[in-house]
């Protein structure tokens, strides 16, 4: 009842659905990078959107099948192999014990999720189970998957004769080159108009916390640091470097540069497919068209999908 | 609307509040807790801000109700939240800036411990990791700064102190801030019904133990 890690890659955790109504003791949201994909991949393996899978980061990896089951690959990924035979994503496939998954390396984007029909065992805290790298807690004992770790299933069965299909329309594109609309964060200033006018580059400082983007300095010195406050993945702040520094899931909950932008709650599973060298162009919105183009997402999700939660 | 309304700012699911005092913060903190409303609720040095769903609540809607229950906020009774003492070991090998810090403050290295014991002290928030508490104090302190060249590992429990400011930290991490101590305790334990030790409010007492009973404590011989 386990899947076996044969090839681990850059950064292999498991994550869900995010932390919720923690922030205030300090405990990030965690979760995975890209919601979206993740949900995809959990429709297409029967589960729900927000269920534990393993999320891939950047180079490839190989897992080894050790009971009967059902998967599902969603995400940046070049290819899947299953015992060496091409296998598209974005449908269900049954495999058996002995096989191997080999999920090639991301061209273009950064994250990919592998989702299982069999529930996954993950160390359970604050009413969730995603990994918190930070605080080592949390998905696998804290910690991304090394070689030769065998994640356990639970007991519970597979959920029965699944045989999915990716909608085309619902099929993230995945490209190095993202638009993220952007509303004014607290300490704006006037420099959203700013980002918005150019893009940036994802610099090589970028994890699952958060990272810098390189491109023309943004109001450079006009801020120093703040009192801390609250902030969130999508945050943009500004250190009194000028580079804007975009924050991700494993973000800390509060911070002391100046809050300039928000990334849209619609636009914020793109954030985890972000790599560095990815060309990020913001444009600015309102939060009126941000709530409607947010409700019309979750709205085309939910009719094809049932319930999926973006965060 | 009163007159001097706190400056509220509006994002597509949360809204930033400036509140320029820990009363105002506390209070806040409280009502927007008692509604049930919000899915997260979190106190900053100078704010609080909430988040909200936006499937439910749109961001117009959410701000009014942010500002009616910012109106009928009342101010809790400090003497309601239980008071926490930390016992705090300020040997050598846990307190690598102290003798800097005692410079700054312009006392012997070995006043410090009743310098820092006798100070009161409130946490702000808590913040950067799971249970991390950033500390204020009312009482004077020159400013410290934070170091140069932050370290690289800063260990669970290190007490480290910027001025008024202090903070604890909750796991090992890297860390810029001058560290003063260590406290055996842990500040979070997700096994716990409140996972973190201490929460926004609380008034902090520091306790000095010797290294042997820091070297006995229970929870220091689990790490």
């Amino acid at each position: 009842m386990s899947i076996r890690i044969l090839k681990a890659g850059l950064q292999t955790t498991l994550q869900g659905a995010p932390f919720r109504g923690h922030r205030h003791i300090g405990m990030p949201s965690a979760g995975a990078a890209d919601g979206l994909s993740l949900a995809l991949a959990n429709w297409l393996a029967g589960k729900s959107g927000g269920a534990i899978a393993f999320e891939i980061t950047l180079t490839d990896t190989v897992f080894e099948i050790r009971e009967p089951c059902l998967v599902a690959v969603v995400g940046s990924a070049e290819f899947v192999r299953i015992n060496g035979a091409a296998t598209p994503q974005h449908q269900t496939r049954a495999v058996f014990p002995g096989d191997s998954i080999h999920i090639g390396p991301s061209l273009a984007g950064c994250r990919t999720y592998l989702a299982t029909s069999a529930e996954i065992l993950a160390e359970e805290l604050l009413g969730g189970e995603s990994t918190c790298l930070a605080a080592k807690l949390g998905g696998f004992h804290g910690r991304a998957l090394r070689d030769e770790d065998i994640v356990r299933f639970s007991q519970k069965g597979t959920a029965g004769n699944i045989d999915r299909i990716t909608p085309q329309a619902l099929r993230p594109h995945y490209s190095d080159d993202h638009v993220l609309r952007v509303i004014p964060g607290p300490e704006a200033e006037n420099l959203v108009q700013d980002i918005c006018q150019k893009p940036f580059a994802v610099g090589t400082r970028a994890s699952r916390m958060g990272m810098m983007l390189e491109g023309p300095p943004a109001g450079t010195g006009k801020f120093g640091n703040m009192p801390s406050a609250a902030v969130f993945p999508g945050t943009i702040q500004l250190p009194p470097s000028g580079k804007p520094y975009l924050l991700g899931p494993d973000a800390q909950t509060t911070g002391g540069y100046p809050r300039i932008a928000q990334v849209i709650r619609a636009d914020r599973h793109l954030i985890g497919q972000l790599r560095p060298g990815s060309r990020v162009q913001f444009v600015q919105t309102t939060i009126e068209r941000a709530t409607e183009i947010y409700r019309e997402k979750l709205s085309l999700l939910t009719s094809l999908l049932g319930n999926v939660d973006l965060w | 609307m009163a007159k001097n309304a706190p400056m509220i700012h509006v994002c597509d699911d949360w809204i930033s509040i400036a509140l320029a005092d820990r009363e105002s913060i506390l209070a806040a903190q409280s009502a927007f807790a008692a509604s049930g409303q919000w899915t997260e609720i979190v106190p900053g040095m100078d704010s609080i801000t909430v988040q909200f769903d936006p499937g439910l609540l749109s961001p117009d809607e959410a701000a009014s109700l942010a500002r009616q229950q910012l109106n009928g906020a009342t101010s809790v009774n400090r003497a309601s939240i239980p008071m926490a003492t930390i016992p705090v070991c300020y040997d050598g090998d846990f307190a690598p800036d102290l003798a800097f810090v005692a410079g700054r403050i312009g006392i012997e290295a070995d006043r410090f411990p009743e310098w820092h014991s006798t100070r009161a002290q409130q946490v702000a928030m808590l913040g950067f990791m799971p249970g991390f508490a950033y500390l204020d104090s009312p009482d004077p302190c020159p400013a410290i700064g934070r170091l140069a060249d932050p370290r690289q590992l800063v260990h669970a429990g290190s007490i480290g102190i910027i001025g008024r400011q202090s903070c604890i930290y909750s796991f090992d991490s890297p860390g810029g801030w001058p560290i003063i101590g260590r406290t055996p305790l842990h500040l979070f334990d997700p096994k716990q019904e409140h996972p973190a030790l201490l929460a926004a409010g609380q008034t902090v007492r520091f306790e000095t133990i010797s290294r042997q009973t820091f070297d006995r404590w229970p929870e220091a011989a689990a790490k």
